[in-house]
């Protein structure tokens, strides 16, 4: 009983920042300590996302958006996850001759390549997935490369001990212990994969979710403009929690290793859901993102949206007068 | 004087299991910053026997080539020169006829127990009902009935240790290789882990290649107690552990005898040189154990 | 391998680099339209900076950056100690509002920064201020949280009182943790450097490479790109021989995966 209270006080606390800055969101545009026009209170923009969700915009230019960031990121992985291994199991003296390129190269800015990509695929799809399978390359690439180097020499010693086979020994114990790692990296390009693909989508594209709130802005629909940056937010929150629990439940034989798992004392509790099960649902739910994204890109394509002018990229908030 | 002494106290039967001819192991280190290369030799001109059936403790500080020679038995590692025959027919290379328990996170950590113990069962591609079979025993046999369905991290040390061995024992090894496998635990589980070892030993009758740096664990486990001595790694003697069987669940540990034998042997882990030293043998016991005991 | 021979191959892999930079374009394996040779983007560069243009762009670029990520260290790295070593209680209560603030992305925010700030350096320092300040915060935090227990208490039993405590075990301690993150934000701070200067700028490295995009300039682009590019890893390096000095690690491979361990469990981005 008493546990139950603590806990209760512990969420309240925890929380407490956040429902005070909602509060004061509501609060302050109303009592006029702010501009309503320019900082609409909470409950209008609440509204206006409703008013989005129930004209379906929100629903399709959000599967657009997963659309592009998963298929970056899938191909981030099936491109860095192998070169990792490669890398860091059969070549590490490669690997650590070609870190300082290897490092340079994940440095070259992703917007100066948004450019670059545009003018070599064209102002399509493909652009803007290249740019977040670019970005996520790299976390998948290192971190792959540290999980493998990472693994317990004892555990390939005692497997090697059994006289397996290489293959054997790559699939039933390397990449299993290299797995948490890995989806490490994974869960950090998915973060960057997401962040990037918003910006890029307000530099230079006819639809989706940063393309949403940048052209709230140019026609001053103010409220939209929260509307849609609160749910980027939102979705950005709920997909690395997500992540973090999915990594979790994959993996519940880890203990809580510490500075890799967000310490937290209620992490002996089993989780939920069995694991085989959320790996399955993980599959099932990406699987739909491409395939209902790919029908909503489709017809956004076909509809024409908003056509940006030939560079690909507007002048933004007019002509700035000197800096 | 190490081959004669070797074959002297083993007191050959039928022939004999492992055959370690003339091992020699030199490993080729590179120094940085304009040092040459240097040789350092982690074994030199070892030879010895097991007998089927016996329990062999290699013993010796660190650096003595004990560690390095399992590996070459296990086939993990290849000698400079020298070859080890089994059962008459030299080894190649890791199989599945020896089995290695070894020290700290050996175990899988994303297998539960029982599937710890099937692994080498699966790469032998076993079929699964005899699998569950055949890991059901070996988990049993280690004490660990219950714990099928647990994570390696769930388990305590000693446990773990447990799984490990069953592990190495599932798929039928004739030989048993540990390489100080007691070494991460806590002195109390040791003295338990090792009395479960000889019951274990006695109930399957394997030939068990053990290393250890603790003198006493040496003595109390093994028949023979191979001394090896460091810089080079070579094998200085063989002693053979006279005291009786059972051993677990006794007090031996305590016993006048028990010290004695560990004294033979931790005399020759010193580095006097042979000439200087009084042999045991001619010493009083008392004087050999403790100069102040009156027997 | 020897130390010097891995440096030496290091170098020689870059190399290797830099010369299929070159080769690949000339010889039409790579579309020279896509990526024109190095010798063509060095020439670019060379040109840019004889006319001044380079020069002004990157002063620009640079103090906006650098200002940026100068202001987002005064307010986070004094927020974190506060949050992380003072007030562990207030640290919870802000910390998920702050987890949802660091997943505000700047540049959707820019269209809001815009009313208060209108479109000038102000904004752009700003926003890359608001990105700059979670990584530093929150690594703050972590290294004041993660300082072994057993210094606390040696240092304790020797009778140092809370401040003095602080001063000369806590923040040492958590010096490494600091410095990843300032590093991570000194890497953000240039990304969201270009993407600010992007959206609507008349000067900079970003607005260079937009122009060139503009009119199709591909060696253009790729000059403003390597520019960019070469200042945040000249920064990185030098915020490591700093941290070096200061925080006495050496150099070795565990760098990298100690930065990851930090990155795994704070930043979000």
């Amino acid at each position: 009983m008493t546990k139950s209270i603590d806990t209760f006080k512990h969420l309240l606390l925890r929380w407490s920042g956040v429902l005070i800055f909602l509060g004061l969101w509501e609060l302050a545009p109303r009592l006029e300590w702010i501009d309503p026009y320019f900082v609409p209170p909470l409950s209008t923009v609440l509204g206006s996302i409703g008013e989005l969700f129930r004209e379906g915009v929100l629903v399709s230019h959000l599967l657009i958006s997963l659309w592009r960031g998963l298929l970056g990121l899938v191909a981030a992985i099936a491109i860095g996850i192998p070169a990792g291994i490669l890398l860091g199991w059969r070549y590490p003296l490669a690997a650590e001759v070609l870190n300082p390129v290897l490092r340079v190269l994940s440095q070259v800015n992703p917007f100066s390549l948004l450019p670059i990509f545009v003018l070599f695929f064209g102002i399509g799809e493909t652009a803007k997935i290249a740019v977040v399978g670019w970005v996520s390359l790299w976390p998948v690439v290192f971190y792959t490369i540290t999980a493998v180097r990472t693994v317990e020499p004892v555990q390939i010693k005692s497997a090697r001990a059994f006289g397996i086979s290489e293959t054997d020994l790559l699939v039933r114990v390397l990449l299993p212990a290299s797995l948490p790692l890995i989806l490490v990296g994974v869960r950090i390009g998915a973060g960057l994969t997401f962040y990037i693909l918003v910006a890029a989508e307000m530099l230079g594209a006819s639809a989706g979710l940063g393309w949403l709130v940048h052209n709230s802005a140019m026609n001053y629909q103010i409220p939209r403009i929260y509307a849609g940056a609160t749910f980027i937010v939102l979705l950005g929150y709920l997909l690395n929690r997500g992540l973090m629990c999915a990594e979790r439940t994959l993996f519940d034989w880890r203990e809580a290793i510490p500075g890799l798992v967000r310490d937290r004392s209620h992490q002996d509790t089993k989780p939920w859901i069995a694991p085989r099960f959320a790996a399955a649902a993980l599959a099932g739910l990406m699987a739909l993102i491409v395939v209902a994204g790919s029908v909503e890109v489709y017809r956004a394509n076909l509809q024409g949206g908003e056509v940006m002018p030939a560079g690909g990229h507007a002048r933004h908030f007019g002509q700035p007068v000197g800096e | 004087m190490a081959t004669a002494q070797a074959l002297a106290t083993s007191a050959p039967q039928a022939k004999p299991k492992i055959v370690v001819q003339d091992i020699n192991r030199v490993f080729h280190i590179k120094k940085g910053r304009g040092e040459g290369a240097r040789d350092f030799v982690a074994l030199k001109d070892i030879n010895l026997e097991v007998q089927t059936g016996e329990f062999l403790v290699l013993v010796g500080p660190s650096g003595c080539g004990k560690s390095t020679l399992l590996d070459i038995l296990a086939g993990l590692a290849h000698p400079s020169s020298g070859a080890v025959l089994i059962d008459g027919k030299k080894i190649t290379g890791p199989a599945l006829d020896r089995g290695i328990v070894l020290q700290g996170y050996a175990l899988f950590p994303w297998r539960t127990v029982r599937k710890n113990v099937e692994f080498g069962l699966e790469v032998k591609k076993v079929p699964k009902r005899d699998r569950k079979e055949i890991s059901d025993r070996y988990i049993k046999l280690v004490g660990l009935e219950g714990f099928e369905n647990r994570y390696p991290h769930e388990l305590s040390g000693g446990m773990k240790q447990r799984v490990a061995i069953a592990r190495a024992l599932a798929y039928d090894p004739e030989v048993l290789l540990m390489d100080e496998p007691f070494a991460a635990v806590d002195a109390q589980t040791r003295e338990t882990l090792q009395d479960e070892l000889l019951r274990i030993w006695e109930a399957t009758g394997k030939t068990i290649v053990f290393v250890t740096h603790s003198i006493e664990e040496a003595v109390f486990l093994g028949d023979r107690v191979a001394v090896f001595t460091a810089n080079p790694g070579t094998l200085r003697d063989v002693v053979k552990i006279d005291l009786p069987r059972p051993r677990h669940n006794s007090d031996l540990r305590s016993s006048a005898e028990f010290g004695w034998v560990r004294h033979r042997v931790w005399e020759l882990l010193q580095n006097h040189p042979a000439e200087h030293r009084v042999p045991t043998e001619r010493r009083p016991v008392a004087d050999a154990i403790s100069p102040s005991a009156e027997l | 391998m020897e130390r010097h021979q891995l440096t030496l191959y290091k170098i020689l892999a870059v190399g290797a680099l830099l010369l299929l930079w070159e080769i690949l374009p000339r010889l039409g394996v790579v579309d020279p339209l896509f990526i024109p040779p190095l010798s063509g983007v060095l020439s670019t560069m060379f040109e840019l900076f004889a006319s001044g243009e380079l020069g002004k762009h990157t002063m620009v670029s640079l103090v906006r950056a650098l200002s940026g990520l100068l202001a987002a260290l005064l307010i986070g790295l004094p927020l974190g100690l506060l949050l992380g070593g003072w007030f562990p209680r207030i640290q919870t209560a802000t910390e998920p509002l702050m987890e949802l603030f660091a997943q505000a992305n700047p540049v959707i925010l820019a269209h809001i920064i815009i009313f208060f700030l209108g479109i000038g350096q102000t904004a752009k320092v700003f926003i890359i201020a608001w990105l700059c300040i979670w990584p530093i915060t929150f690594s703050t935090i972590a290294g004041i949280r993660n300082v072994d227990p057993a210094l606390v208490k040696a240092a304790r039993s020797l009778g140092l009182g809370r401040f003095r405590l602080f001063l000369s075990v806590v923040l040492p301690s958590a010096a490494a943790s600091i410095f990843t993150g300032l590093r991570l934000a000194a890497g953000y701070a240039y990304i969201m450097l270009i993407a600010s200067e992007m959206m609507g700028a008349s000067s900079g490295l970003g607005f260079l490479v937009v122009q060139s995009q503009e009119s199709y300039n591909v060696t253009r682009i790729f000059a403003g790109a390597s520019v960019i590019t070469l200042l945040a890893v000249v920064t990185d390096q030098l915020l490591k021989l700093v941290e070096m000095r200061l925080a006495f690690r050496e150099e070795n491979g565990e760098d990298d995966y100690v930065r990851m361990r930090q990155l795994a469990q704070g930043a979000l981005v």
